[in-house]
């Protein structure tokens, strides 16, 4: 079986997605019960270098760095597109190309203030894993 | 200058009322020696004559200088101004000395100015008075004649030459009087007083003038002398021995036990005491002779003492301990074959009692100085076979020297030929007290030591000398194997306390005057002297039966070839010692009547009154310690038998006790130590009241001091309990009121006879209103009943048989007086269970109320609760007393502890579980409201973060160690389909 695997944008023209990865899970508020679109997750920072970031979770900060993969990763979309002998295929779309990751492995800082750090350099609006760079 | 002049006044006023010429205004001039001021009417023509000198501003002037106008002063001697003209009226010559001398004496007394200026304005007022009113006939004739010549008195007094003072006669006029004094006139003042001496019966032994013809006496007895020494002066020199004669007090000093001085009954016990050492130090085989069941023992057991005597000559060649100690043993079973056999088991028995060291191990003999302590002490021991070895302990001062010196003693043997064993002497053991209390230290703990042994090794130390030697060398610990025998002077010193009460004590008594004089009497017909026995009753008695001082002044006597005489002795030519008496001592002398001699009491009675009197007095203040003396009084005048049908005596001494104590407070408070005078007077006066003849055993005054540490204890109490109040009741209890006014009354509220001891549930509402009422009083007033345990503990689970329960503050206790009863009920046991449950409660409620004052309706829901479930817990508690007060006692004791406390414990567990439950659920509630709808529960957020969760939509979890964070495994195929 075959798998297309297409690019629509064109060459050079692959949108830079990037890993945000955690030692740990985010977690809704259990009051929220899954109403959680539309919701800020966290404010991340990238406050001095280039290399450092800082990402505050509810009461919590946690720093991390960027860090390049070793292998970049295609972010793909599964299509199912409709053939003319009236059976469905499988496309995959390529929507993306992942080459950094930042990550955030030490263990958190509570925050005693819960006011959010001014300097905001991003938000991250989705319950995604990825966020555009 | 002032005290002749307060004297003079005395006089002036006693002998007011014997001149009939002038009444009491006139006193003034009442001047006894010379010729009163009513000659002075008559002779008017004679004071021209007296004043008529010619240097009188010559002899007036120094007066005017040195005395810048203190007018009072001058008042005083206003008064001798007459007095002094009519004594120098003499010729010019004697005048014009007087005035000098006048002149001396101003300047001898200007130092006295401001004492005497200022006691008179103290006095001013009465002296004024009397200064005011001088006799207006003799006074104005007197200032017409002087105003002439020497203007002793005046209407100006400017025309006085130096100081005068204003006189107001008694018609209103006014003059001025010349103010003068001289040394003549002082000299008149005392002549004066000692006249005045004569008419009244003081405390003085004898009166003044008595004593001044003895003291005539005495200088022409002696003048006497001299004139007859005269001829013996050459004849001594040769009669003086050249040869360096003993002491008398040693050459006489007794040398077995028959000519001892000292008490028979105490030598006999010391000679005893000595003797139960016998068989410890000499061995049981020279044990006294005398005794036969001894002999017949030793008849017994010939074997064994031939082994042992073997044995010891091979010790003593051969020194090996073991071999010794073994042989020692196999004495020991031999000795304890003899005992078995059965017709000797009392007499083994006896001899068990008797032999060894006695009990106490160290004598302690006391008295005043001079009764034959030391003699008895050295003639028992060499009495009985010992070497006296005495040590002094007031020449050794330091604590080193002294024990090597007693130990020494006490565990070697010499070496040397005589080896008779040693007896430890230790003279005048309060002495060597200074510093470190070597002595007595040393003493003690070679006792201390020696109780530590085990019997067997003192067995052995009995049986075999030179075993127990060896033996006792091999103990670390050194041991008092040899009697020690102490002499102090005071028993009661308080370095010696410890010592008195391992010690056995002897206290010396002096002996009786006769036996003591007949002694005297012996020696001194052996030494020639000429004496009369009356003259050495006298001197024994002086001496209070000390008989060294006694051979020693007799000696002296000889020596200087006087004669002893009773006049001597009472005189206080023979020293007295100045040895301070014991408290005990003053006790006794306070207590006692002194018997008396029939020879002196056919002196006048107020002589030997005055003498008594003067006897205590100088003993109490010699003593010093005047609080000391009159608590002894106070603690033992009951004790006393002494006629009083009346209580009249008892009455009077309380209020003189009172008296003193009243004293003793002022005087400790303001500290005017001088006041302290006052206090021996009181002490005499009860002797005066209740001395009696017979002896007392007098005790050292406790009850102050136990008293004094009741009382602070209970105030402590009070305090602590004081300050456990709620405010609002506590600051209306003042200690005092408290303790007199409220508590008897307190206690009857606390135990109300109407509470019956039956289950809760039984009560009626009314007895149930009480019983609650009734706790609140005790929750508010703090007080709860608690167990006390008594005294022994069995074990620790079972709590004791005897256990009562009581009020927790031991209100009863502060009321405790003697034959005093508050006449409450005593609550029942069961009730009292049950008011210790009740209270407990209240009190958790009580605090848990004021606690959380915001949980309000919750709280209340709970306590209701509560109550309903502790009703049945105390019902439950209660009828387990109230059964088992049925059954038997022993049973009882046995359980009756443990169910109340277990129902305690179930009750306690309750109440501690009911508000935290209640609490719990106030904050689920709020949970259960925040969990609606969210399966993920939450339990480590932490709740006091609610209001600021909402404002976090996203928290985050950490996960420690967790490195496989994002990636996880992914099939292929979900990406396909």
């Amino acid at each position: 079986m075959l798998i297309q695997v297409k690019c629509s944008c064109g060459e050079r023209h692959c949108p830079e997605w990037a890993i945000v990865e955690l030692q740990g899970t985010v977690e809704a508020q259990p009051s929220l019960q899954d109403r959680i679109q539309n919701l800020q997750i966290g404010l991340l920072c990238r406050p001095s270098s280039e290399e450092s970031y800082t990402l505050v979770v509810g009461y919590h900060e946690l720093t991390g760095s960027k860090q390049r993969l070793k292998k970049p990763i295609l972010v793909l979309k599964k299509m199912e597109v409709e053939d003319d002998s009236d059976s469905k295929r499988v496309e995959l779309d390529v929507i993306g190309v992942i080459r950094h990751k930042i990550l955030f492995k030490t263990r958190p800082k509570a925050l005693i203030s819960s006011r959010p750090q001014p300097a905001a350099k991003g938000k991250i609006s989705a319950p995604a894993s990825s966020v555009p760079n | 200058m002032d005290i002749p002049d307060l004297d003079e006044l005395e006089w002036l006023e006693s002998h007011a009322q014997d001149d009939d010429l002038f009444d009491d205004d006139f006193e003034l001039d009442v001047e006894p020696p010379s010729p009163p001021s009513s000659p002075s009417l008559d002779k008017p023509p004679q004071r021209p004559p007296l004043s008529l000198p010619p240097k009188p501003p010559s002899l007036l002037n120094p007066i005017s200088k040195k005395r810048p106008g203190s007018d009072l002063l001058n008042s005083i001697s206003l008064d001798e101004t007459p007095n002094h003209c009519l004594n120098s009226n003499g010729t010019n010559g004697k005048r014009s000395r007087s005035g000098e001398d006048e002149a001396r004496s101003d300047k001898v007394s200007l130092p006295d100015c401001p004492d005497v200026f200022e006691e008179n304005k103290e006095g001013s007022d009465d002296e004024e008075e009397w200064l005011r009113c001088p006799p207006p006939r003799d006074t104005i004739e007197e200032m017409e004649v002087v105003e002439e010549q020497e203007r002793i008195l005046s209407r100006y007094a400017t025309e006085i030459d130096g100081d005068c003072m204003p006189i107001t006669g008694l018609d209103g006029e006014r003059v001025y009087a010349k103010i003068c004094s001289s040394t003549e006139i002082d000299e008149e003042v005392r002549n004066r007083k000692l006249n005045f001496r004569r008419d009244h019966n003081g405390l003085l032994q004898e009166p003044v003038r008595v004593m001044m013809e003895k003291v005539e006496q005495e200088q022409f007895a002696k003048a006497l002398q001299r004139s007859f020494e005269g001829d013996t002066v050459e004849v001594v020199p040769s009669l003086a021995p050249v040869t360096t004669e003993k002491l008398w007090v040693e050459k006489y000093a007794p040398s077995s036990f028959t000519e001892l001085l000292s008490d028979e009954k105490t030598n006999r016990e010391v000679l005893l005491w000595l003797k139960q050492w016998d068989s410890c130090v000499f061995g049981s085989e020279i044990k006294s002779t005398t005794d036969d069941v001894l002999t017949s023992l030793r008849r017994h057991s010939t074997g064994s003492q031939y082994l042992k005597q073997s044995y010891r000559s091979f010790s003593r060649n051969n020194r090996e301990s073991r071999f010794n100690k073994d042989m020692t043993k196999a004495d020991i079973e031999l000795d304890k074959e003899n005992s078995t056999s059965p017709g000797i088991q009392e007499m083994w028995d006896k001899k068990n009692k008797s032999s060894g060291p006695p009990e106490q191990k160290v004598l302690l003999l006391c008295g005043s100085p001079g009764l034959g302590k030391t003699t008895l002490a050295h003639v028992a021991a060499s009495h009985c076979g010992y070497r006296v070895v005495e040590i002094n302990a007031s020449d050794d001062r330091s604590a080193s020297t002294i024990e090597a010196k007693i130990l020494d003693v006490v565990q070697m043997n010499s070496v040397i030929a005589d080896s008779k064993p040693k007896c430890l002497v230790v003279d005048e053991i309060d002495g060597a007290l200074g510093d470190g209390k070597g002595a007595v230290e040393i003493i003690l703990r070679l006792l201390s030591a020696e109780r530590k042994l085990d019997t067997g090794k003192e067995n052995i130390s009995q049986e075999a000398n030179t075993g127990r030697k060896s033996s006792g060398k091999k103990q670390k610990c050194s041991v008092l194997l040899r009697p020690v025998i102490c002499i102090c002077n005071d028993l009661y010193a308080p370095a010696l306390r410890p010592l008195r009460q391992v010690a056995k004590v002897h206290i010396f008594v002096q002996p009786t005057v006769s036996r003591v004089a007949n002694r005297l009497k012996y020696i001194c017909n052996k030494e020639g002297v000429k004496t009369s026995s009356v003259a050495l009753s006298a001197l024994a008695e002086c001496t209070e039966c000390d008989i060294r001082s006694c051979l020693n002044t007799l000696q002296f006597l000889n020596k200087k070839k006087e004669m002893l005489n009773v006049m001597d002795i009472s005189s206080q030519v023979v020293g007295r010692k100045d040895a301070t008496k014991s408290a005990f001592d003053v006790w006794k002398e306070i207590f006692q009547k002194q018997k008396r001699k029939s020879g002196r009491s056919s002196n006048n009675s107020s002589n030997s009154v005055s003498k008594d009197f003067e006897y205590l007095h100088s003993l109490i203040s010699n003593r010093g310690d005047s609080e000391l003396i009159l608590d002894g009084i106070h603690e033992n005048i009951f004790q006393l038998h002494y006629v009083d049908p009346l209580m009249q005596k008892t009455v009077q001494c309380l209020d003189y006790l009172g008296v003193s104590d009243v004293t003793h407070r002022y005087i400790m408070r303001t500290q005017k130590m001088s006041l302290l005078v006052y206090q021996p007077p009181i002490a005499i006066f009860i002797h005066r009241l209740i001395a009696q003849l017979e002896r007392k055993d007098i005790q050292w005054p406790k009850s102050l001091q136990r008293h004094r540490t009741i009382l602070a204890e209970r105030i402590d109490m009070f305090h602590s309990w004081h300050s456990g109040i709620s405010p609002y009741i506590s600051r209306h209890l003042s200690t005092k009121s408290f303790v007199e006014d409220s508590i008897s009354a307190l206690l009857h509220i606390l135990s109300p006879p109407s509470l019956r001891p039956v289950a809760l549930h039984l009560l009626s509402d009314k007895e149930r209103g009480d019983l609650v009422q009734l706790v609140n009083t005790m929750v508010s007033y703090s007080m709860t009943y608690k167990n006390i345990k008594s005294v022994r503990p069995d074990t620790w689970r079972h709590e004791d048989e005897a256990t009562t329960i009581a009020l927790d503050p031991p209100l009863s206790s502060f009321i405790h007086f003697k034959d005093y009863s508050s006449c409450h009920v005593d609550l029942a046991l069961a009730v009292k269970q049950v008011l210790v449950h009740e209270v407990e409660k209240q009190k958790i409620l009580q605090g848990s109320l004021s606690k959380s004052t915001n949980l309000h309706g919750e709280e209340n829901h709970a306590l209701a609760k509560n109550n309903a479930g502790t009703r049945p817990t105390s019902k439950f508690s209660f009828t387990n007393g109230a059964v088992e007060k049925k059954t038997n006692q022993k049973s009882q004791a046995v359980e009756k502890p443990e169910l109340p406390k277990a129902a305690d414990e179930v009750k306690s567990v309750r109440k501690t579980k009911k508000p935290s439950g209640s609490l719990t659920s106030f904050f689920s509630r709020i949970k259960e409201v925040g969990e609606k709808g969210s399966e993920v529960t939450n339990s480590d957020v932490p709740k006091s973060a609610t209001s600021r969760r909402d404002s976090h939509p996203f928290l985050f979890k950490f996960n420690e160690g967790y490195t496989n964070a994002v990636k996880r495994p992914v099939r292929m195929r979900e990406f396909l389909l």
